[in-house]
């Protein structure tokens, strides 16, 4: 353990220690205060922000700064509890740190819903799972990581089913099963480089050479082990329905970032373990297809909901998409040797994780405000929200545009350099790079187009118009922590969009030390370039000072042009239906918005019945096996156990015939037995 | 290169030329429109009248309504005029490169888009609702060729900055030719379709959808709306003309140069909207859900433009 950089100051492992420590001490205390919610709830959530501060202060710190390690032995003898905290490790410290303290700002308010349902258990089971995924990014040993990450699914398993309906529960097992599924896939992997290196340790992976069919193999079942976690099409299926299901400020967590982690661990594997064994070219374009694949797909399906968090949950798949395919550029300009594109593609890919976990938590507290209120999941039954929770709407709005990529916003940067990422790629000198990235570019393009289309949907058909719910009239603006959760995270959608000069050098230092590459220019001043400024150049904070500049201009014709006389504006009738009574069937809906994207591209929900048929059958199987298993269960009872009970009693009972309990009997079976011995004695 | 002070008051002068022209150039459109059906028609000027009227009117909001309704004129013009300073229009480089790269336009664009779609979801109306969702999803279908055909021309320059495109495309320093020369036919395509005329005038199909996301406005509000819509049809054109038409345009901030390359730029605008006026209005509305059909087109073809690039013909 490396000494402290001031005596009153931990060094950033020792925070990341006490930041653990403090989410698992409570996780313990919510769990023991059982019976008293309400100290829980409070207990759960200061721990939460205690702890989210201290894992926030370690990640940041780590960002930049040297590799931070831990070891001490632990009860296994083949493997050392070893922790690790490099710039990349870091990243996803502070995201899971950040999310973690805005949902226990927000958990203040939002758990007491859940009063009298067991509110212990759900603020030990998110505090373990925050402590999972912190421990999971940050372990260095493939043993350690393995429990770690079980322990993360599990305690998860325990928050998607807590609502114990029957959707949950089923959902609940859906997950369990894929998320089991993917641990074994990436248990091989971690088996067949143990293999080859003789240890557990990933840092001994790190600097062994795995021969050639061996490490694409690895590499392959890790990407399908850790593209289970992130979601990815065609493994996606658990996501649009675990998701949901879970309380609202744990499904923040779940697509903010536990998905992260699987991009995390692909990156983890491709780049970082098997780093030394040379990545071969077709890894970065079998990621960059399922990133294309994923993002293109998941917005198509997202547009069809009209469940607002399987909206949402869609939209996470989308993004897992975006963010690989900066990871697959990353990943080729490594193979093919070219470290601006290295660095290049995973700062757009790092960049676009942190910018998702931001507004896709924001935008899962939204919706979670919105259920808080209305009770309902159902689109079709909200409408017109803004007039009565108009900070909601506000960040909502933000969050939404984050996410449609609209300038100066957060999303807007990290999909911009991932185009520039693509565009230098489409440039070098490989033949398939040349043909796959403009392809991929098309795609982003695409998923970009629907992406607008579906959070105008989502915000219209929830915030705007007029309202499609009886109790309009008692709905009210949700209390202050959740308000004060969402504007947090709107507030950050803000600031990491036009503090992009700041923030982009950052990544890209995080990404050129996970590549082992030099770092490469990302911005000048108020400027971003995408390593040379021939390329492109572009400046959000004056995007933003432009857009607002030029709105007075508007204004200002508006007020020279009007006449004089009449109010300028007033808020008239119903609106226009053609000479009929207006009614509140008239406006769109959920459904009637997107029905011409569901009409034109048809042929992709139908292949999307097809795959999820696909996993359909593999749950039924398995729970087919499981009623097999309960049926031969009992077979064993009967067959074997059954008869040698039953045949014991019928002993016992022929031998209670013999039973008197008259004494002189027994006296005359000791007298017989005595008679007995003696004659065999003598004899 | 951040735009110094002499480039940055260019792009505010161009902004401001192009909000100037655009009623000029919609009412060009009457104007063909009135020749070919041989009946006088409004004069020249007629949109510029409409408009002044229009801003003397009240401004009536439909009762459910929000702020986004009511904000919404607004912030397309601003959006629309941060495009404008961006694009290389009089000039083969872009007088505000920090916005006037492809991928911004295109994200601006958005933008706009997504408010426009809001508001018509935001005035309650049925009509309105359903011309934002097809303008929405005109969108998606055309940014595939957009995005494909602006690929292309980048590619060839090595560059995403439309400035850079620009010169490249003028100078003919380009290894492919006809490869240009395709990507320019899909974007001409790309842009016809965001013009949002016949044949493909969907969202404010008037006959149709009483003029889609346009419905429930009424006095300034609707007066800024429609100076934008212009403003929008004259920028797309300009964006095509600065891209694949640069001939003329001016390569230096000189007063000679850059008065040379507006009257180009004038003179390339005028012949575009004739042609598009003849063309609009001598054919009927394509059925909307045949547009799949024209957009994949269009994708082909920015598609064939990418391989002539691949090979280098």
């Amino acid at each position: 353990m490396s000494a402290a950089v001031h005596p009153f100051w931990l060094d950033p492992m020792q925070m990341l220690l006490v930041s653990v420590g403090v989410f698992l001490l409570g996780g313990l205390a919510s769990l023991l205060l059982g019976g008293r919610e309400r100290a829980a709830i409070r207990v759960s959530g200061v721990a939460g922000i205690v702890g989210a501060l201290a894992g926030l202060w370690s990640g940041c710190r780590s960002l930049v700064g040297p590799v931070h390690g831990f070891d001490i032995a632990s009860p296994f003898p083949f493997a050392h509890f070893v922790l690790r905290l490099d710039p990349f490790s870091g990243l996803l410290v502070a995201v899971i740190s950040l999310l973690a303290l805005v949902t226990a700002i927000y958990s203040f308010a939002y758990v007491r819903e859940y009063i009298g349902r067991g509110v212990g258990p759900m603020g030990f089971f998110l505090n373990f799972f925050v402590a999972a995924m912190l421990l999971v990014v940050t372990s260095d040993n493939a043993f350690w990581f393995i429990v770690f990450f079980e322990m993360m699914s599990l305690a998860s398993y325990f928050l998607v089913i807590f609502d114990q309906n029957q959707e949950a529960v089923s959902a609940g097992f859906l997950y369990f099963v894929v998320a089991h599924a993917g641990s074994v896939a990436i248990m091989a992997a971690f088996f067949l480089m143990a293999n080859v290196t003789g240890s557990f340790d990933f840092a001994t992976f790190r600097v062994a050479t795995i021969p050639s069919p061996v490490n694409s193999i690895v590499f392959v079942l890790a990407f399908l082990g850790f593209g289970a976690k992130a979601g990815i099409i065609p493994l996606h299926i658990w996501l649009p329905r675990a998701h949901p299901a879970a309380p609202s400020h744990a499904s923040a967590l779940m697509s903010g970032v536990m998905i992260k982690i699987g991009v995390f661990g692909i990156v983890k594997v491709g780049v970082d373990l098997l780093g030394a064994s040379n990545g071969e070219l077709w890894w970065g374009l079998w990621v960059l297809f399922f990133g294309a694949i994923s993002s293109v797909l998941g917005v198509v399906y997202a547009l069809a909901e009209h469940d607002i968090k399987k909206l949402l949950a869609y939209h996470s798949v989308e993004n897992i998409g975006i963010i690989l395919l900066g990871v697959g550029v990353g990943m080729i300009g490594l193979a093919i040797g070219s470290p601006v594109l290295a660095v290049l593609g995973f700062m757009g890919g790092f960049y676009h994780l942190l910018n998702h976990a931001v507004f896709k938590g924001l935008l899962f507290l939204g919706a979670g405000s919105v259920i808080y209120r209305l009770h309902t999941k159902d689109m079709e039954k909200m409408g017109g929200l803004a007039r009565a929770m108009p900070w909601t709407a506000l960040s909502f709005l933000i969050g939404a545009l984050a996410i449609s990529a609209i300038p100066p916003l957060n999303g807007f940067v990290s999909e911009w350099y991932t185009y520039q990422a693509l565009f230098a790629a489409a440039l070098s000198d490989s033949w398939a790079a040349r043909i796959a990235t403009p392809i991929a570019a098309v795609m982003l393009a695409l998923t970009g187009a629907l992406a607008v289309m579906c959070f105008v949907k989502a915000y219209g058909v929830i915030f705007s118009g007029p309202s499609r719910n009886p109790h309009m009239a008692e709905i009210r603006e949700v209390p202050r922590p959740m308000v004060v959760g969402m504007a947090l995270l709107a507030a950050a959608c803000v600031a990491l969009g036009l503090a992009a000069p700041i923030v982009a050098p950052i990544m890209g230092k995080i990404a050129a030390a996970t590549a082992g590459v030099p770092q490469i220019t990302l911005a000048s001043g108020i400027m971003l370039i995408p390593g040379n400024a021939h390329q492109a150049v572009l400046s959000t904070p004056l995007v933003a000072i432009l857009l607002l500049a030029m709105a007075v201009l508007p204004l200002v014709l508006k007020a020279a042009l009007t006449g004089t006389g009449r109010p300028a504006s007033r808020r008239g009738a119903a609106p226009w239906a053609a000479g009929y009574l207006p009614d509140s069937h008239m406006p769109v809906t959920a459904a009637s918005f997107a029905q011409p994207i569901r009409m034109f591209f048809r042929p992709l929900y139908s292949m999307r019945n097809d795959l999820s048929r696909g996993w359909v059958w593999l749950a039924c199987a398995f729970e087919g096996f499981v009623a097999w298993a309960r049926r031969t269960e009992p077979r064993w009872d009967n067959e074997i156990i059954a008869p040698v009970v039953d045949g014991t009693e019928n002993v016992g009972r022929r031998l209670q015939a013999i039973q008197g309990g008259d004494f002189r009997i027994y006296c005359l079976y000791i007298v017989v037995a005595l008679v007995v011995l003696l004659a065999l004695a003598v004899r | 290169m951040f735009p110094d002070l002499a480039h940055f008051a260019l792009a505010i002068l161009q902004a401001i030329l192009v909000l100037l022209a655009a009623p000029l150039v919609s009412g060009m459109s009457r104007v063909i429109r009135a020749k070919m059906h041989t009946r006088q028609g409004p004069g020249l000027l007629q949109d510029y009248r409409d408009l002044v009227k229009l801003m003397q009117r009240q401004d009536v909001w439909p009762p459910d309504a929000g702020w986004v309704f009511r904000a919404m004129p607004v912030i397309l013009m601003a959006t629309l005029l941060v495009i404008a300073t961006g694009i290389p229009m009089f000039t083969r480089f872009s007088p505000n490169s920090v916005c006037g790269d492809l991928i911004t336009t295109i994200y601006l664009f958005a933008l706009a888009r997504f408010f426009l779609g809001l508001s018509g979801i935001d005035s309650g109306s049925s009509y309105a609702g359903i011309g934002s969702s097809r303008e929405l999803t005109v969108g998606v279908l055309v940014e595939p060729t957009m995005l494909l055909s602006l690929f292309v021309a980048a590619l060839l320059a090595g560059s995403t900055d439309l400035g850079t495109i620009s010169s490249a495309i003028a100078a003919g320093r380009c290894h492919s030719i006809m490869a240009a020369v395709i990507a320019g036919v899909a974007f001409a395509f790309a842009i016809y379709v965001e013009l949002g005329v016949l044949p493909y005038d969907m969202a404010e199909a008037e006959q149709e959808l009483q003029e889609g996301p346009l419905t429930e406005y009424s006095g300034r509000s609707l007066a800024i709306l429609k100076w934008s819509l212009a403003l929008k049809q004259t920028i797309v054109v300009g964006w095509f003309i600065g891209l694949f038409l640069p001939f003329g345009a001016a390569v230096s901030l000189s007063p000679a140069a850059l008065v040379l390359g507006f009257l180009a730029f004038a003179a390339k605008l005028l012949v575009i909207f004739a042609v598009v006026g003849v063309v609009s209005n001598s054919v009927a509305r394509t059925r909307f859900r045949f547009m799949p059909r024209h957009s994949w087109a269009g994708v082909g073809v920015a598609s064939l433009a990418f391989v002539f690039y691949l090979v280098g013909l």
